[in-house]
């Protein structure tokens, strides 16, 4: 276990997914507006023969079609450094050819980066011969024997592994679909943009890579809904003359609930650390909601971030529109029920970041050096 | 003493910048030194100089990515933990580091 843990096979998963996130921000919104106002995207742009829209959408689909070579390059980048780029992109461009798509652009990454590590680690050369291990050795032997392997033994697995899944998703019944957003909405509320939240994104932006928009959608729409549930069950709270939160918290509401309209579910994180119980229910409650009716809908959108501007790039905006009012109402209202009314008493204390209050730290999470 | 740190999520646009906020709060209030570089999705921002980090008695990495820059912490007592622990337990996180110091000065 604790060589898995050295590995940090996540931590080079995540770094590659940093790159990633801006990628198909840009490209979605472009893809998004090119295909909304008709626009296809095309192989090649023939001059006379295409429109602005045309063009976007290209640009768009040219971009989403990189994502295979982004992530193993990331990948093999964060694991190896510089040396790993070279190799990185080649390797993902393989399992771009050979359709193994995300998932193998995933392994490709890994594949390249400790190929590349190994060689730099293990491969000895002369010191007449070190201005050759950058620039052809490295990228030569990491790309020839990763290339290899994936073309000859894990590109076609993963094809049909790809392929088995995206199939089962499609054609999952509408039952099957409230489940499957019903869990998506819950774990990626859980933890306000923390680790498992992040390890669902990592999932469900691979389906999205392979054209499945839903389950992201779904995810992406909690995150937003969750701080505007907690602005709205402030206002829920009020009409029954109760006061859920203190002054501190409400000031750090005035931030958070518009960051939440634009993505950012971290805004809230400060008033659920004063009372975690409570907060997490309403928000799995309320995200599970939403998620679920989400799935349900056919929610879509083509960009994986952006909270209320993901809703035009929806196939049906208005079944984001409605997710999002679900799982705002839900949250909301189970929070302005199940928190504790504040006595005049406790609302004058000032709840400064307190040290006793903390989480004590997992001796596991630290590394020094 | 004096603390440096750099601070990098995943998505780089929140946890970064509050794991800063709360690292750099939960220093002086322990008054020490404190100085942490973000690096988010819009690149490096309070970059450390290089006088800063020389100075620097311990170093803090909240990150859940890779930190660019490595190479200029060389040589220097480094604590690194996910940005979760930052933003959950900064306080707990600089008593943390002013015991690394302490063994290391026992040392």
């Amino acid at each position: 276990m604790n060589k898995l843990r050295e590995l940090n096979l996540k931590g080079h998963l995540l770094t590659a997914i940093s790159y990633l996130i801006p990628i198909v921000c840009g490209a979605g919104f472009l893809i998004a507006i090119g295909m909304g106002f008709g626009g296809t995207s095309m192989d090649q742009l023939v001059p006379g023969e295409f429109s602005i829209w045309d063009a976007l959408a290209t640009m768009g689909g040219a971009g989403l079609g990189l994502l295979p070579v982004v992530i193993a390059t990331g990948i093999s980048y964060s694991i190896a450094g510089k040396p790993g780029i070279a190799p990185g992109f080649i390797i993902g461009l393989t399992a771009n050819a050979i359709g193994a798509g995300f998932i193998g652009g995933i392994l490709g990454g890994f594949l390249s980066g400790y190929l590349a590590i190994s060689l730099i680690k293990y491969f000895k050369v002369p010191k007449w011969a070190k201005g050759l291990m950058p620039t052809l050795i490295i990228p030569f032997f990491t790309s020839l024997i990763g290339g290899l392997i994936m073309v000859y033994i894990i590109g076609a697995p993963i094809a049909a592994f790809t392929s088995l899944l995206t199939n089962a998703l499609e054609s999952l019944g509408s039952s099957s679909l409230l489940m499957f957003g019903g869990v998506v909405g819950l774990l990626s509320g859980i933890d306000y943009g923390g680790p498992i939240n992040k390890t669902v994104f990592a999932f469900v932006l691979t389906l999205q890579a392979e054209g499945i928009n839903g389950p992201i959608t779904a995810l992406q729409l909690v995150n937003t809904a969750t701080p505007i549930g907690f602005g709205l069950a402030f206002f829920i709270a009020k009409v029954f003359r109760k006061n859920i939160y203190t002054p501190v918290e409400t000031e750090a509401l005035k931030s958070a609930v518009p960051m939440g309209f634009i993505n950012i579910v971290e805004g809230v994180i400060p008033i659920v650390m004063n009372d975690i119980v409570r907060c997490l229910i309403a928000t799995a409650v309320g995200g599970a909601a939403g998620g679920a009716v989400s799935m349900v809908l056919g929610a879509d959108a083509t960009v994986p971030f952006g909270g209320v501007l993901m809703l035009p790039t929806m196939t049906n905006p208005w079944t984001g529109v409605a997710a999002l009012v679900v799982n705002i109402l839900v949250t909301g209202f189970t929070l302005a029920l199940i928190k504790k009314h504040k006595s005049e008493e406790e609302l004058s204390l000032d709840t400064e970041d307190n040290e006793d209050d903390e989480e004590d730290i997992d001796l596991d999470d630290i590394k020094v050096m | 003493m004096k603390i440096v740190g750099v601070a990098a999520c995943t998505v780089g646009i929140a946890h970064t910048y509050i794991a800063q906020e709360k690292m750099e709060n939960a220093g002086k209030k322990a008054g020490h030194e404190i100085a942490i570089e973000t690096q988010g999705t819009i690149g490096t921002e309070n970059e450390l100089s290089s006088q800063q980090i020389q100075e620097a008695d311990i170093v803090i990495m909240a990150a859940d990515v890779k930190i660019a820059g490595r190479e200029r912490f060389e040589g220097k007592r480094i604590i690194q933990v996910p940005t979760e622990v930052a933003v959950k337990s900064p306080n707990k996180l600089i008593k943390k580091a002013e015991e690394v110091l302490k063994q290391k000065q026992a040392q």
